[in-house]
C-alpha cells in the first residue's frame, strides 16, 4: 500500500495539472461540459458526506444548492458583490440553513428524515416564488451579463477538489469512522459514548457548504435562476444515483459515479429528449436493483480495498 | 460509596411491567451476577442503567451523580461500558476501527492500544478485517475489547458466555477476573449457572421484574424462592 | 366565510383520507414510502378521462374499471420491482419508487401530451343557505367516504384484511401464523393503487388533468399519515380531515404558498413531538 502511494499522488498531480491546463487547450463546449462535471462531482461528494457516511438520506439535498444560488444571485444583482465572494456567501447561507433545519430534522429517524428533507426542498421552492421583492418570484432573477466561464471553471474545479479532499480527511479520521457507526448501528454507537446527534449535525453542515457555493457559481454561470431551475428534486436524485453507482461511503466513488453518469448523459441520453425521464427512471431502478453498493463498494468488499480508494 | 446504585427502578411497556421497583448497589472491584428466567427484566434493567430506556420511576446513581435521564453517550462517557445480548459490532468497520471509534486524544496512541487489546484476545492478525466478516466468537471478542478500549470503571456484560466455545470462554472469564483485579466493577447477565457461580461474588435474582434474592452464589442456589422461580409452576 | 371554508375542508378531507390510506397500507405493511403513489392517481384520472371521452359514459361509472385496472398495475409493479426492496434500507425503496414515478409521468407525457384536459361534467354548485357546495366535490366526498368505509370493513372483518393488518403489526408473527406474506404484499400494493386510482377518477371531474398532477399527492398523503399516525389506519381518516381543514383555513388567512410552508412545519413538529401521530397508535 505504502509503496503505491507516491505513484497515486503523482497520478493525481498530473490529472489536476491537465484539468488546470484544459481551458487553454480545450473547446468552449468542452470547458462548459467540464464545468458541469465539476459541479456534479461537488454535489455528489457532498451528499456522500452526510448520507453515504451516516446513512441519513438527505432526500432534498438540492435545497442547499438552491438557497446558495438565490443568496449569491441576490448579492450579485442587488448588492453588486463580486461573484466569487457572493458564491462563498452562498455556501455560508447553506450552512446556516443546515444548522437551522438539522437541529429538528436530524432527530427524525429513517424515512421520516428523508421525507422531511424532501419537504424542505419543496417549501423553499414555494417560498422562493413567494418573496417576489427579493427573488423575482416565479419570473426568476436575471444577473448582469458577464463573460467569466474560465474563472468559474477554476472555481468550480477547486470546489470539487476541496470536497474530495474533505471526504478523504473525514473518512480517514475517527470523526468519519464515528459517522459510519451511525450508519451501521446508531444505538450501539450511542451506547459506546458517541454523541451521535452532534456528529450528524457536523456532517450535515460539512455537506451543505459546497452545494451552496456551487449553487452560487452555477447561478453566475447561467446568468438566470428561477425556483424550478434551482430546487429540482431530480437533481437530488441524480447526485444520489451518482454516489450509489460509484460507491457510497468511499472517497473516489462520487467522483467516479459523477463522471460515468455525466459522460453517459452527455453522450447518449441527451439525444433522447422525449424519453429522457423514462430512461432516467430506468437507470435509477437498475442501479438500485443491480448494484446498490456501487462499483467501488463491490471492489472494496471483494478485494478489501481501503475506503480512500 | 457504591460505584453504582440502582434505586427503586420501574419500567413498563404498554401494560406490561418489565422492571418493578428494583434496587441494588455495586461496590468497586467486584463481580456481580444478574440472573433470572427469560423475560424477567434483566436486559431491560441493563437498558435502563445505560440510558437506552427511560425510567418510569426510580433513580440510578454513578458515584454521587444521578445518571438516569442522561443520554446513552453521556452515561458511557462517565464510565459505563456494555456489551449486548445480540452482538452489535459495526460490520462495515474493521476490527481495529471498531475499537478506535470509542477513543479520544492521540490517534497514534489509540491505534497502539487498539492493536494491543486485539493481541490480548489473539485477534491481532484480523485487525484490518471487516468486523462483519468475522466469526461469531471473534465478533464477540471485538465487542468485548471495544468496551475495554473506553476504559470504563463499570462494565455490563449481557450473556458473555452464550455461543462461545470452552477455550474462548475460559480466556474471557480470566480476562474478566483480571479486570476486577484492576479495580473495575463488573455486572453480568448470564444463563450459564457454572459461569455465574464460579465467577460472581454476589448474585441478584430477578423474577417478573422484581428482585427476589441477593447474596453469595452458594446461598442463592439454596434459596427457596429462586428454585421456585426457575423450576416451580 | 369560515363556515364555507370548514365545509370545503371536510369535503376534501375524505378524498385525502382515501388516497392516503393507500400510502399508509404500503408503508404499514412493507415499510416502503411509495413515491409513485401520486402518479398512480394521475393514471387513474387519465383512465377516467379517456373512457368518458370515448364513450360519453358518466365519469363516476368508470370507477370500477379504473380501480380494477390500477389494482392490476399495482400488483405488477410489486411483483416485478418493489418486492426486491422491501427489506432494503429506505434509500433503495425511495429511489426505486421515485424511478417508477418519473417513468410513469414521462410515459403519460408521451402518450397523452402535457395538454390540460378537463371533464365537463357537474360543474354547478348547490346553494345551501349561505353556503355554496360544488356538486362534484360533494359527490367526491360521498364516494371517497364510502370507499374508505368499505376499505375499513375489508381490513376489519375479512380474512385477507386481517392478514394485511397482522402483517403490518409483525411480519414474523404473520409468517408463523401461516400467512403468505408475499401474497399479502402483492394484494396490499394492488389495493393501495386502486385507492389512488379512485382518487384520480374523483379528481378528474374536479380539476384539470395533466401528467404532473400526481406528485403533490404523494407528499400530501404522507402528511396525512403522519398527522394520523403511521401504521394506524383509522388515523388516516383523522389525518385527512385535519389536512383538509388546515389547508382551507390557512389559505383563508395566508396565501397558498405560505400554507404549504405551514403544512411542512406542522409535519416536522408532529414527527418530533408525536412520532406515532396525533391519535397515538403503536409506539416504538
Amino acid at each position: 500500500m505504502t509503496a503505491r502511494r507516491p505513484l497515486l499522488v503523482a497520478g493525481l498531480a498530473i490529472g489536476l495539472a491537465a484539468l488546470a491546463a484544459y481551458p487553454a487547450l480545450g473547446t468552449g463546449y468542452g470547458v462548459r461540459a467540464m464545468l458541469q462535471l465539476f459541479m456534479w462531482v461537488a454535489l455528489a461528494g457532498s451528499w456522500n458526506l452526510i448520507s453515504g457516511l451516516t446513512g441519513y438520506v438527505s432526500f432534498g439535498h438540492i435545497a442547499f444548492f438552491g438557497i446558495g444560488s438565490y443568496a449569491a444571485a441576490i448579492l450579485i444583482s442587488k448588492a453588486a458583490w463580486p461573484w466569487l465572494a457572493a458564491s462563498l456567501a452562498g455556501g455560508a447561507v447553506a450552512a446556516g440553513l443546515a444548522l437551522v433545519i438539522g437541529i429538528p430534522c436530524l432527530r427524525l429517524k429513517g424515512p421520516y428524515f428523508a421525507i422531511a428533507m424532501l419537504g424542505l426542498n419543496e417549501v423553499l421552492r414555494v417560498l422562493a416564488s413567494y418573496f417576489e421583492g427579493l427573488t423575482g418570484g416565479g419570473l426568476g432573477l436575471s444577473l448582469p451579463t458577464l463573460q467569466a466561464t474560465v474563472p468559474i471553471y477554476y472555481a468550480m474545479g477547486a470546489t470539487a477538489a476541496a470536497v474530495t479532499l474533505l471526504t478523504y480527511l473525514v473518512v480517514t479520521s475517527r470523526f468519519g469512522l464515528r459517522l459510519m457507526t451511525i450508519r451501521e448501528d446508531e444505538i450501539a454507537a450511542e451506547a459506546m459514548g458517541i454523541d451521535t446527534f452532534r456528529h450528524k449535525l457536523g456532517a450535515l453542515l460539512l455537506s451543505a457548504v459546497a452545494p451552496g457555493i456551487v449553487g452560487g457559481l452555477a447561478a453566475r454561470d447561467q446568468g438566470y435562476i428561477e425556483p424550478i431551475s434551482v430546487f429540482p428534486l431530480a437533481m437530488t436524485i441524480t447526485m444520489i444515483v451518482m454516489v450509489l453507482f460509484g460507491g457510497k461511503g468511499t472517497v473516489w466513488g462520487p467522483v467516479l459515479g459523477a463522471t460515468l453518469l455525466f459522460v453517459f448523459q452527455e453522450a447518449v441520453w441527451a439525444r433522447f429528449i422525449y424519453l429522457h425521464q423514462l430512461l432516467f427512471g430506468a437507470i435509477i431502478v437498475a442501479v438500485v436493483l443491480l448494484m446498490p453498493r456501487g462499483v467501488l463498494g463491490l471492489l472494496q468488499l471483494k478485494y478489501r480495498l481501503p475506503r480512500t480508494l | 460509596m457504591p460505584v453504582l446504585a440502582v434505586e427503586d427502578v420501574r419500567k413498563s411497556f404498554g401494560g406490561v411491567t418489565a422492571v418493578n421497583g428494583v434496587s441494588f448497589a455495586l461496590e468497586r472491584g467486584r463481580i456481580y451476577g444478574l440472573i433470572g428466567p427469560n423475560g424477567s427484566g434483566k436486559t431491560t434493567l441493563f437498558n435502563c442503567i445505560t440510558g437506552l430506556e427511560r425510567l418510569d420511576a426510580g433513580r440510578v446513581r454513578l458515584g454521587d451523580e444521578r445518571i438516569d435521564g442522561l443520554r446513552p453517550w453521556q452515561i458511557a462517557r462517565r464510565g459505563i461500558g456494555r456489551t449486548f445480548q445480540v452482538i452489535r459490532v459495526f460490520p462495515e468497520l474493521t476490527a481495529l476501527e471498531n475499537l478506535l471509534v470509542v477513543t479520544r486524544g492521540s490517534h497514534a496512541e489509540a491505534e497502539r492500544r487498539g492493536r494491543e487489546l486485539l493481541a490480548f484476545v489473539k485477534l491481532e492478525s484480523l485487525a484490518t478485517e471487516y468486523a462483519g466478516n468475522l466469526s461469531y466468537g471473534q465478533q464477540k471478542l471485538v465487542e468485548f475489547t471495544r468496551v475495554l478500549m473506553a476504559d470504563p470503571a463499570l462494565i455490563l456484560l449481557d450473556e458473555p458466555a452464550a455461543g462461545v466455545n470452552r477455550t474462548l470462554l475460559n480466556d474471557l472469564l480470566a480476562a474478566v477476573a483480571r479486570l476486577r483485579d484492576e479495580g473495575r466493577t463488573i455486572l453480568l447477565v448470564e444463563h450459564d449457572m457454572k459461569v455465574v457461580m464460579g465467577l460472581c461474588e454476589t448474585v441478584f435474582v430477578l423474577d417478573h421484574g422484581e428482585k427476589i434474592a441477593e447474596g453469595p452464589p452458594g446461598a442463592i442456589q439454596a434459596d427457596e424462592r429462586v428454585i421456585e422461580a426457575y423450576f416451580g409452576r | 366565510m369560515v363556515g364555507q371554508v370548514i365545509i370545503s375542508g371536510i369535503l376534501s378531507g375524505a378524498l385525502y383520507a382515501m388516497v392516503a390510506l393507500g400510502l399508509a397500507l404500503i408503508f404499514g405493511v412493507m415499510r416502503v414510502i411509495n413515491i409513485a403513489h401520486g402518479p398512480l392517481l394521475m393514471l387513474g384520472a387519465y383512465a377516467t378521462f379517456f373512457l368518458w371521452q370515448a364513450t360519453g359514459v358518466n365519469p363516476y361509472f368508470t370507477l370500477p374499471v379504473t380501480m380494477a385496472g390500477m389494482f392490476l398495475l399495482g400488483v405488477l409493479l410489486q411483483r416485478a420491482l418493489v418486492f426486491r426492496v422491501v427489506d432494503a434500507p429506505e434509500l433503495s425503496s425511495l429511489l426505486l419508487t421515485f424511478g417508477i414515478s418519473i417513468a410513469l409521468v414521462n410515459v403519460a407525457q408521451l402518450a397523452f401530451t402535457s395538454d390540460l384536459r378537463a371533464i365537463e361534467f357537474l360543474t354547478a354548485a348547490w346553494r345551501v343557505g349561505p353556503f355554496a357546495i360544488s356538486k362534484s366535490r360533494l359527490i367526491a366526498f360521498v364516494v371517497a367516504a364510502a370507499i374508505t368505509a368499505a376499505a375499513f370493513v375489508f381490513l376489519q372483518s375479512t380474512r385477507v384484511g386481517k392478514a394485511i393488518r397482522a402483517t403490518s403489526q409483525s411480519r414474523e408473527v404473520a409468517m408463523v401464523c401461516g400467512i403468505d406474506v408475499q401474497r399479502i404484499h402483492l394484494l396490499t400494493f394492488g389495493l393501495a393503487s386502486a385507492l389512488a386510482a379512485a382518487g384520480g377518477t374523483l379528481l378528474a371531474v374536479i380539476v384539470a388533468i395533466q401528467p404532473e398532477m400526481g406528485q403533490v399527492w404523494t407528499f400530501k398523503s404522507f402528511l396525512v399519515i403522519v398527522l394520523g399516525g403511521a401504521g394506524n389506519y383509522p388515523g388516516a381518516l383523522l389525518g385527512g380531515l385535519l389536512l383538509g381543514l388546515i389547508e382551507q383555513l390557512s389559505s383563508l388567512f395566508l396565501t397558498t404558498q405560505l400554507s404549504e410552508a405551514v403544512a411542512y412545519v406542522l409535519l416536522v413538529r408532529v414527527l418530533l413531538v408525536r412520532p406515532s401521530g396525533l391519535l397515538g397508535g403503536r409506539s416504538t
